[in-house]
């Protein structure tokens, strides 16, 4: 009886737990519904949060090329170096093997180390020399990211016209800064998942070739730079100067072919270089020119029909006396005709000459000829260069600025208007970048040549050209910068420097300037050499004229340029001269 | 007529009269095979350099385990009963071998596995198997008088007293609570009275306090899962993680091998947490599905326990359900966040040889006493 009491009551209890168990089942069940179904999404959220990462790279940077598609700038393939600093067990064994293979300062790469950020950089942008040590030491959570580095492989060659990138490849100077966004290859975003100890499981993101940026090709000729840059570098180290500029211009389009600057300044390694020396001065920097400004002065005046060349001038013998102010030459002369005061470089001549034309005239022609304007080159912080409107000009002004003084330009402005005259007459907007190219070499864009205005009729270019070569003839002024057998146009300037702090000029400080083109009747190139406070001599024709000299003749060399004139005929047209 | 057509189409081997049981406990294995290596090749890999270490193991282990199955099928249990006392005595010795240094391993400051040779055995494993058989020989034999204290609960209350001591010297306190709640289960079933089952409860308070309540970190780690986003990186780390497996998989899962939760997020993704990463791999399909198989098992487990007429082989199906029942409850609880943290295998799914062998051998013993059911 007891025993099928128990038997019953044993059932009954089974059932109980039966049921127990079924509940507890039925509670699981609910709650696993409420966890994949209606908490799912948060939940995903919060554990994809730990694994999924997302991080922006950029694609490779595009190239800058000179015009023969060489290579002046590009990005290479590198590696960063992390790490995952909140896992490193011990951060100073760590950065110790670390900086001794980077050679960077071990007591802040600890600092980084021991922070609890998952993610620091220990270095950018490492050698692949050193990339292959470090993972030889197979160090816990210090990982590898690949990036890409800027390179200049000519070094210093053309480096202020390039500029250079900082550390995000984002340019910082030169054609860098301006075509930054042209150049810089498309933000990625890049989702990566790793594992809880930073493995990387899965990524979407590599550098192809279709996130990079476009490239830029330049009118530069490497070689024609290289030229320009030796030449300076010759110039400015034996006359013990401060610096110097060359530009190589061709004047029928406006191309330039070499913007030279000494001293050098490795985009590389810019920061081991001063700031000053990272500008493109040629652009950014102007100065008082000097005589060279005479061949504008005599152009507007032979453009407006006020005189020819063969108008003639009283030179006052060396002092020319206006108001309390006295212009000197640096040697007397008597009568001069227009050919000839440009040739022995005369200041009162030049005086003399901006008399017969008004103060608007000549403001407007120079004015038309790029000065006090932008010449809108593709470069970053153009100068303005100074002159003042005419309406201000005091009685002196007018001819101090027909022979350079009180009229600031930048080397660019200067070239482009003697580029005008050698061009016929008419003025060409200075080209420097030529095409931009897409990252599959599809043309993007093509900045052909653009006449910007005429500044001279045909026949007054022509008489100035003829002007400027006599300058370069026997006792002119530019005779150093003679070739023979090309017929050479020049003009010489030897500006004393404006005090900085005080009004007048240094007695002891100079600018040598010389600037020509050649040959005459059809100008290939037009070059302008620039020296600042030379030391040993100072004048235009002695410092800045043959280094005009030797970049144009190995460019001519180096174009093929064939020789137009012999010698025996200058020798005609100038004993022919000396007749008359 | 019935019985004689019961007798007629009697099945070959046992197993063929508890189909359910057997091919619900077959698919399980067979799904533990796959979500092990799922879940552990990459651990596998950092430990061994070996993706399939963990599961060539597990593969063995369940082989040598359905083996076991079908003998302890085979082996009609009543048997069992004169053997209660060996086992219980094997089980005692073993638990005080695995506190002897030169051969037990120690793991996490806890010594859980006998070493012999190349071989590991978790003593706490059989442990459960020789109490539910010990007991069930001791609640049989006192039926009359089962509702006297001091011969229906006092003795038991010894037994499981003596396995409480062990165990806990490891210590490993989820088998100690496994077992007490197999001890109180069986009691209760075999009709011990209620209040005899809670008369402990006035000492349990004290200890309780001073085991738990007093040593702050066990309070922490015990109540991490009533609010786990309070400390996600310390006392709530596993928890999170397994909840954020479970809510990644969603409904279908992400498919098998592609658990993100398992790359060390997880820890034990192999073991306790098995369950975490199927929720993960496939989704709450599968996880319903899992407990639809347990379910199938407990189901058949509980009606052999109410259909045998043998007390002792309604008791020990009463406890080998009760104990599946815990397991499955507890190490699921766990994973979904539920259930305070406690290092529990989920039966014929996680790794763990000892464990797989333990619970094929209970499956059998079911089967065994469910084909005699229908024999009688």
């Amino acid at each position: 009886m007891t025993e099928k009491n128990n038997t019953k009551k044993r059932q009954n209890r089974i059932i109980f737990l039966e049921l127990l168990i079924f509940v507890a089942i039925i509670l699981l069940s609910a709650r696993s519904v409420e966890l994949q179904i209606f908490k799912s999404s948060a939940l995903t959220q919060k554990a994809e949060k730990e694994y999924i990462k997302y991080s922006s790279i950029q694609g490779k940077r595009g190239q800058i090329y000179d015009r023969n598609m060489n290579e002046l700038s590009k990005s290479i393939n590198t590696f960063s170096v992390a790490a995952i600093a909140n896992q490193i067990k011990n951060p100073g064994k760590t950065a110790s093997r670390l900086a001794a293979i980077l050679g960077i300062n071990e007591y802040y790469l600890k600092k980084r180390l021991s922070s609890d950020k998952p993610f620091v950089w220990v270095q950018r942008r490492v050698t692949p020399n050193k990339i292959k040590k470090i993972k030889a030491l197979n160090l816990e959570h210090i990982f590898f990211k690949e990036d890409t580095r800027r390179y200049y492989p000519n070094k210093a060659l053309a480096g202020q016209i390039l500029g250079f990138t900082g550390t995000d490849n984002k340019g910082l100077e030169g054609l860098e800064y301006k075509y930054n966004k042209m150049l810089s290859g498309q933000d990625i975003r890049i989702k990566t998942i790793k594992d809880a100890t930073g493995k990387l499981v899965d990524s979407n993101g590599t550098f192809a070739n279709k996130f990079s940026g476009n490239s830029i090709v330049l009118s530069i000729d490497k070689k024609i730079q290289y030229i320009a840059e030796h030449a300076l570098e010759n110039v400015v180290v034996k006359e013990k100067a401060k610096s110097g500029t060359a530009i190589v211009m061709v004047p029928s389009t406006g191309e330039l072919l070499a913007i030279a600057h000494y001293p050098k300044f490795n985009p590389n390694y810019y920061k081991g270089f001063a700031p000053e020396t990272w500008r493109n001065r040629a652009v950014t920097d102007q100065f008082e020119p000097g005589s060279v400004m005479k061949i504008f002065a005599v152009a507007t005046a032979l453009n407006k029909g006020f005189c020819s060349p063969k108008s003639i001038f009283y030179c006052e013998n060396g002092a020319y006396q206006i108001g309390n102010y006295t212009i000197n030459d640096s040697h007397p002369y008597g009568w001069l005709t227009l050919t000839q005061i440009v040739k022995y470089s005369s200041n009162i001549g030049a005086t003399k000459i901006s008399e017969t034309i008004s103060k608007k005239i000549f403001y407007n022609s120079l004015n038309d000829f790029g000065f006090a304007r932008k010449t809108k080159i593709d470069c970053p912080g153009e100068a303005f260069g100074e002159l003042r409107h005419y309406s201000n000009w005091s009685n002196i002004d007018s001819g101090a600025i027909a022979f350079g003084q009180g009229i600031a330009v930048s080397a660019i402005q200067l070239i482009t208007g003697v580029s005008a005259i050698a061009n016929d007459g008419i003025l060409m907007k200075p080209l420097l970048v030529k095409q931009i190219i897409s990252n599959t070499g599809e043309t993007v864009k093509i900045n052909g040549p653009a006449p910007a205005r005429r500044v001279i009729s045909s026949s007054t270019a022509k008489k100035v050209t003829m002007m400027m070569q006599e300058v370069v003839s026997k006792n002119g002024t530019g005779m150093n910068a003679f070739i023979k057998g090309y017929s050479v146009c020049g003009k010489t300037g030897t500006a004393q420097v404006a005090n900085k702090n005080s009004k007048g000029y240094s007695e002891d400080k100079f600018t040598a300037v010389f600037t020509g083109f050649a040959p005459s009747k059809n100008p290939e190139l037009a070059i302008l050499v620039v020296v600042d406070e030379p030391k040993i001599n100072h004048y235009g024709g002695v410092v800045a004229a043959p280094v005009f000299r030797n970049i144009l003749v190995e460019s001519l060399n180096y174009l093929g340029i064939p020789p137009d004139f012999n010698t025996s005929q200058m020798v005609a047209d100038i004993s022919a001269k000396g007749r008359q | 007529m019935a019985q004689l057509n019961k007798s007629l189409i009697r099945p070959l081997h046992p197993i063929f009269s508890e189909k359910a049981i057997f091919f619900s406990v077959l698919l399980l294995a067979g799904l533990g095979i796959i979500m092990v290596y799922s879940a552990s090749s990459g651990i596998s890999m950092r430990n061994f350099n070996n993706n399939f270490h963990y599961l060539q193991k597990q593969a063995l282990f369940c082989l040598i385990s359905l083996g076991v199955l079908v003998f302890t099928a085979s082996f009609p249990y009543r048997f069992l009963r004169p053997l209660s006392y060996i086992i219980f005595l094997t089980s005692i010795g073993l638990l005080i071998a695995v506190l002897i240094p030169s051969i037990n391993i120690e793991a996490g400051g806890a010594h859980r596995w006998i070493s012999l040779g190349s071989i590991t055995f978790q003593p706490a494993e059989f442990a459960k198997l020789a109490l539910i058989i010990f007991l069930s020989y001791s609640l049989s034999k006192k039926q009359e008088m089962i509702n006297n204290y001091s011969v229906g609960f006092l003795p038991h209350l010894i037994i499981y007293g003596i396995f409480f001591s062990l165990i806990l010297i490891q210590p490993d306190f989820g088998s100690v609570i496994i077992l007490g709640l197999i001890t109180w289960g069986m009691m209760f079933i075999a009709g011990v009275p209620i209040l005899h089952l809670l008369s402990p409860v006035p000492f349990l308070i004290p200890i309780l306090y001073f085991a738990v309540y007093k040593v702050s970190y066990r309070m922490e780690r015990i109540f991490a899962f009533i609010d786990p986003w309070k400390d996600p990186y310390d006392t709530g780390y596993q928890i999170t993680h397994s909840l954020k497996a479970f809510g990644a998989g969603g409904l279908f899962g992400k498919g098998i091998g592609l658990s993100m939760e398992k790359l060390h997020y997880l820890p034990e993704p192999h073991t306790d947490f098995i369950f975490s990463i199927i929720g993960e791999e496939l989704g709450l399909i599968g996880v319903l599905s899992v407990f639809l198989l347990y379910s199938i098992i407990l189901i058949r487990g509980a009606k052999i326990a109410r259909t045998s007429d043998n007390v002792f082989g309604s008791m020990v199906a009463t406890g080998l359900t009760i104990s599946l029942a815990l397991q499955v409850i507890i190490n699921t609880g766990v994973a979904l966040g539920i259930l305070p943290t406690k290092g529990l295998t989920l039966p014929f799914l996680s790794y763990g040889g000892t464990s797989l062998l333990i619970n094929m051998a209970a499956m059998g013993i079911l089967i065994n006493i469910g084909a005699s059911v229908k024999d009688d």
